[in-house]
């Protein structure tokens, strides 16, 4: 079967007893752009991760050019000319640009001279990039840090990229840019992978789409044959059917009201940006945006877990700037946050799901000895509730699989009895029926008069659990829609900044409720 | 003694007694360039001086004492990789028990040799003399510094070589380029083809090779004369103080191993000069030894307080890996 | 070169994370690793012409069987043993933290001058008991305080603990060698009437009891109260509110911040325990020896150390393995008067020895190799 770059034949990859891929196929001919499409945990990375030499598959064959080969480290992969494009990025901070890229090369002779910049330089021109060979990758933007990467790749003479998830960091006009990029390389005979769920971004750049769900190869297909509809069927299993209930709650007067709320992320620059809404008892807020437009840093600022730059968080009318996490917990104010690794934040991944149940309320009565009959008993009703698979209560978290993580996490927080749930990205991983028990769980919280900011990744569950959409777009609130009125397209546009409806009516601003709390406004009305 | 001639005197010692400081302090920075923390440098140091010492003067060659110190040095550092570059255990724990391993076997050949067939350097002659000072000519006719910095014995140039050498390596080779990449960040060295794990083996190595160096020239400095003290007594890690203090540097740790030497001096020869120049140095008298052989510490501990506070990115040459293992696998 | 250091080895295996260790593993692989370095070190002996049998017979038994002052040899090895266990279980607390306290020689010292301050200062005047109270509390304060100054700067500026208590180990050092080499008048650390400067025991003035048991054998009153700071401390970390935050926090730092917990204040309150558990252990050692002494420490500082990791930071392994860590030392030391030719330092190499194979043992125990099958 000569004509493919790469073959991959029945893949087979365990993570103790996890599989990440099972018996995967894959090709990608010269000159072609393939979208690995897949959801979270769909195990693309990992089949990536083994040809770039990172992971050791169990079973399975690999060829390049027809010719059978064994990828034992990133080294091999780097002779057989595979280069990737890893989603954290793999440089060296401290270097500038120019050596992290020299610091791969072979042949590059005994002493470091200083002509490495000059070839540097030329190198990135000759590939059509604009780079500053002598800065500092902690200097660096993401965009540049990315630009780094593939031109070390390609410096290396890869004629295999593999890219992972590489828009989910990007502006508009970035991937805009990276995709003409990748056009050029393909012209040029380079095979690439790109590792993406974005359906728009598969039908725009890719020739063929192959599909993963739960470490299993689906299908390929030619992208010019297929449709956003039936790649998301086969990339969830059957048609997608979202009948997600939308309940109709009486709802009460905000409980939350964030005004014009700025705050920085860890580098220091601007994530959430003069942003203003309100949740009311008995609906769900959705907030819509590309990866990284600032969600975290907004959940982390509601929970007290970041300072804020300037603006207004209100809880029942009672402020909540600058009150220490523990206070803002016993107001009722439950957040969590779905991290890409899952385990990252609101667990302690060492430890038992009863220890883990305790996190929150360990504190409750007097006695200094801590309550294990309660949090074991907690455990088992979350184990119960939200059927968890798990050996015993006491089995660390970290032994889990995703999906169970999560429950035990949502779990906890509803068992906490809270009036205000933040939660970010509660089905990132989840299979359908996981996902529908998380969202029957956040209907119920609402049918109680619990206020949800649900800040979610995929729009047509948002548009069909969420009562109004937030869209946020590098910070900016581009203006919040009515669930059940809006469109796709709408919420797209939003998202990539082409549409602001934040000013659409002029007497009704977006994110301000009429009946707020803040008092000097209602004077001013009343 | 003339005034001038206890000047020089001086300056002679500061250089002459703390080299072993600038031995185990570069040794140490190439461990830890390449991502190890490496606390065993009193440990290897005393192997090194046992064995470099024993062979040196059973051979009577001052080149056969270098290469079995260098090389039982090199054992050591070996163990260590094995520990935890293969093994992955812990860097402090494995440190620590490298020194206890160390210092029982120093303790333990020295003792079992000790009595009439201990080796010494009389009959050891082309020891003794291989160690003797070298002048430099014309550099050392300077009057007063000429003597004190460029008479010396081969052990000294070759350490001060050792380090300049080291820190032309680091900074401006292509393999030390690699080797900086582990220590900063072992999962890019890897994704770009770099060995991480022969990168940190051989540098472990070398590294605790040239302790072991540090160690031989203790012995030597001592005259071979073996008691219930450590010839080591605390250099080691006087040298995992120098490297904070030569910001991870080789040819800064030149200069630390002065400053650091001259305090250390002035606890040894501190009344000489305060005899010699009483009204103005007879202070030196006064301050409790114990003081000077704390300086280095206190100064370091202010170093690390004084950079943590800074703590400007690409300022501090603390490779940012320092102290964890690395497993490819490990996401 | 650079080919040399890009030529990867091609090995017919690979290393994968293990699961789930069972524990009769667990004790085969450390058993396997005790064996294998006894097996070594009789290697040595064998070499020296020593016979080995005889030679552990006499180390593990520390010369008591058929020894008619046995009961001596059980005191001293009680003494030997006491401050290494207590040392590691109070380093076991910073450790579980993830707060890497390598700072216990420093914090011991300080805890035995401050203990022995009290003695000199308080014994005279005071009831007995009122100055060995006084001496730990003192002991502890200091030492805490100690040890605090690295906790601090770490929270406050993220200064690195490791290498921070290192420089504080030494500093305190040479604070108790320019206590134990100075004569003058003020220091009252040292004989009056001695002209070299040794430092003066306070024996006669108040020392901790002992209860006699049986005839000759007499407990230290330390053992029952270092059993019972284990015993405390073994329910602090495991059923208390402090204790749950203590693991929390070791754990994952993040988590703790998002549970609410003050992240700094746990740090700083667990770093001062750990390290006034140290100096109540230092307290104990100078008010049953009643002198103090330029290698007070024994070591234990960094021999808790080690102790700590190896148990894994469990309470109740920790006085195990300090147990046995101290048979191989004071057994050596007993076994190095009937050897003449085997130096005391063969316990130093052993002990070196029994723990990088007990390192290599956890390698197994995380890892196993899995054969690279070749995919066709």
């Amino acid at each position: 079967m000569a004509g493919y770059a790469i073959e991959m034949h029945g893949i087979t990859k365990t993570f103790g007893s996890v599989v990440a891929n099972k018996g995967v196929d894959l090709n990608v001919k010269s000159g072609e752009i393939l979208a690995l499409l897949g959801e979270n945990g769909s195990g693309k990375t990992t089949l990536m991760n083994m040809l770039s030499g990172i992971y050791k598959p169990d079973s399975g064959s690999i060829y390049i050019n027809g010719e059978a080969v064994s990828i034992d480290s990133p080294e091999d992969a780097k002779r057989l000319g595979i280069g990737m494009v890893h989603q954290h990025f793999k440089l060296v901070d401290v270097f500038s640009a120019a050596d992290n890229i020299w610091m791969g090369k072979e042949k590059s002779g005994l002493v470091l001279k200083k002509k490495r910049y000059d070839e540097i330089k030329d190198i990135t021109k000759r590939f059509g990039f604009d780079l500053d060979p002598t800065k500092k990758v902690y200097n660096m933007s993401v965009s540049e840090k990315q630009t780094l990467e593939i031109v070390k790749v390609l410096y290396y003479g890869a004629k295999i990229i593999i890219l992972d998830e590489p828009t989910a960091v990007l502006t508009v006009q970035e991937i805009e840019k990276l995709f003409n990029v990748l056009r050029a390389m393909k012209a040029e005979g380079h095979a690439i992978i790109i590792i993406t769920h974005k359906l728009n971004e598969v039908m725009e750049i890719s020739d063929r789409v192959a599909i993963m769900r739960k470490g299993e190869y689906i299908t390929t297909v030619n992208t010019s044959e297929t449709s956003e509809q039936a790649l998301t069927e086969w990339m969830v299993g059957h048609k997608v059917n979202l009948n997600i209930d939308r309940p109709v709650v009486e709802k009460t007067r905000p409980l939350l009201e964030v005004r014009n709320l700025t705050i920085n992320n860890d580098e220091g620059a601007t994530a959430i940006d003069n942003v203003s809404f309100y949740i009311r008892g008995g609906e769900i807020l959705g907030v819509a945006g590309i990866a990284g437009c600032g969600q975290k840093e907004l959940c982390e600022a509601i929970a007290g877990l970041r300072p804020i730059v300037s603006g207004q968080m209100i809880h029942k009318g009672d402020n909540i700037v600058g009150l220490p996490p523990k206070t803002i917990l016993e107001k009722g104010i439950s957040m969590s946050f779905i991290p890409e690794d899952r385990l990252g934040m609101g667990l302690a991944p060492s430890m038992s799901i009863t220890d883990n149940m305790l996190l929150k309320n360990y504190r409750m009565g007097k006695s200094p000895l801590i309550d294990r009959k309660r949090g074991r008993k907690d455990a088992l009703q979350v184990i119960e509730d939200l059927s968890v698979v798990t050996p015993s209560t006491e089995t660390p978290v970290r032994r889990l699989s995703g999906g169970n993580v999560q429950k035990v996490l949502l779990g906890r927080e509803i068992k906490a009895g809270p009036n205000v749930i933040i939660t970010a990205y509660p089905v990132r991983g989840l299979d359908i029926n996981s996902s529908y028990t998380i969202y029957n769980i956040l209907n119920k919280q609402k049918l109680d008069g619990v206020g949800v900011l649900f800040v979610g990744e995929d729009l047509d569950v948002m548009m069909a659990l969420c009562d109004k959409i937030l869209v946020l777009c590098h910070g900016k609130v581009m203006g919040v829609v009515h669930a059940h009125k809006t469109t796709k397209e709408e919420l797209g546009l939003m998202m990539t900044g082409s549409l602001d409806l934040s000013e659409k009516y002029a007497d009704k601003p977006a994110g301000l409720a009429k009946d707020t709390f803040f008092e000097d406004e209602n004077k001013k009305e009343g | 003694m003339d005034k001038l001639g206890v000047i020089t005197a001086f300056i002679h010692s500061i250089v002459a007694i703390n080299i072993p400081l600038l031995y185990g302090t570069v040794g140490e920075i190439v461990v830890e360039k390449s991502g190890s923390l490496n606390l065993g440098v009193e440990g290897t140091m005393a192997v090194g001086a046992i064995f470099g010492y024993i062979c040196g003067c059973l051979a009577n060659s001052l080149g056969v004492g270098i290469l079995a110190a260098f090389l039982t040095g090199a054992l050591c550092g070996l163990l260590f990789a094995l520990l935890t570059v293969t093994l992955q255990a812990n860097q402090n724990i494995t440190g620590l028990t490298l020194t206890t391993f160390g210092l029982g076997i120093y303790f333990f050949v020295g003792n079992s040799l000790k009595g009439p067939d201990w080796p010494t350097l009389n009959n050891a002659v082309n020891v003794k003399n291989g160690f003797a000072d070298l002048s430099i000519p014309l550099l050392s006719k300077i009057p007063v510094i000429g003597k004190g910095l460029f008479s010396h014995n081969i052990l000294v140039y070759l350490g001060i070589i050792i380090a300049v050498a080291l820190w032309w390596y680091l900074k401006h080779t292509t393999l030390g380029l690699k080797l900086r990449s582990v220590g900063e960040n072992p999962a890019a060295a890897d994704s770009v083809g770099i060995n991480v794990k022969l990168m940190k083996y051989v540098h472990i190595c070398l590294g605790s090779g040239i302790m072991g160096l540090g160690g031989y020239y203790m012995a030597l400095l001592m005259s071979g004369s073996f008691n219930s003290a450590c010839w080591i007594n605390g250099y080691g890690w006087i040298a995992v103080a120098l490297v904070i203090f030569a910001n991870w540097n080789p040819s800064l740790a030149i200069a630390g191993t002065f400053v650091f030497g001259f305090f250390n001096t002035l606890r040894v020869s501190g009344s000489s000069l305060a005899k010699a120049f009483p009204a103005l140095l007879g202070w030196l008298d006064k301050i409790p030894v114990q003081l000077y052989q704390a300086l280095p510490f206190i100064i370091t501990a202010i170093v690390l307080v004084v950079t943590s506070i800074r703590n400007k990115r690409g300022s501090s040459g603390l490779p940012a890996a320092l102290g964890t293992n690395y497993y490819r696998e490990d996401r | 070169m650079n080919g040399f250091f890009s030529k990867m080895p091609r090995l017919p295996f690979h290393i994968v994370k293990r699961e789930n260790c069972p524990l009769w593993m667990k004790c085969c692989f450390y058993l396997a690793a005790i064996v294998i370095a006894l097996l070594a070190g009789a290697l040595v002996l064998w070499a020296i012409d020593v016979d080995p049998w005889d030679y552990y017979y006499q180390m593990f038994t520390m010369g008591a069987v058929g020894n008619k002052r046995a009961y001596k040899i059980y005191m001293n090895y009680i003494k030997e043993f006491l401050p290494l266990a207590l040392t590691s279980v109070a380093l076991s607390l910073a450790f579980k933290m993830k707060f890497w306290n390598i700072g216990g020689e420093g914090q011991f010292i300080m805890g035995a001058v401050s203990a022995a301050f009290v003695a000199f200062k308080l014994g005279p005047v005071a009831p007995a008991w009122v100055t060995l109270i006084v001496m730990c509390i003192t002991a502890m304060v200091i030492a805490g305080i100690y040890g605090l100054i690295a906790g601090i700067l770490k929270v406050r500026f993220g200064t690195n603990e490791t290498l921070m208590t290192l420089m504080l180990n030494y500093i305190a050092l040479y604070f108790l060698t320019f206590i134990g080499e100075t004569k003058a008048d003020w220091n009252f650390f040292l004989q009056e009437k001695s002209a070299r400067p040794v430092f003066e025991s306070f024996k006669d003035i108040v020392i901790f009891p002992s209860i006699p048991l049986g005839e000759k054998f007499e407990l230290n009153v330390c053992f029952i109260l270092t059993l019972m700071v284990g015993a405390i401390i073994f329910v602090y970390l495991k059923y208390t509110k402090q204790g749950y935050e203590i693991s929390v926090v070791g754990d994952s730092p993040n988590t703790a911040h998002y549970a609410g917990m003050k992240v700094n204040r746990i740090v700083l309150r667990t770093v001062f325990l750990s390290a006034s558990l140290v100096g109540l252990a230092a307290a104990f050692k100078v008010g049953s020896s009643g002198v103090l002494s330029t290698s007070i420490t024994d070591d234990v500082g960094w021999t808790g150390i080690i102790v700590a990791w190896l148990a894994q930071l469990n309470t109740g392994m920790i006085f195990i393995v300090s147990a046995l860590i101290c048979v191989l030392q004071f057994g050596s030391v007993n076994a190095a008067s009937e050897f003449a030719r085997v130096d005391s330092s063969f316990a130093n190499m052993l002990q070196g020895l029994i723990l990088f194979l007990v390192l290599a043992a956890d390698f197994f125990i995380r890892f196993r190799i899995a054969r690279t099958k070749k995919g066709e």
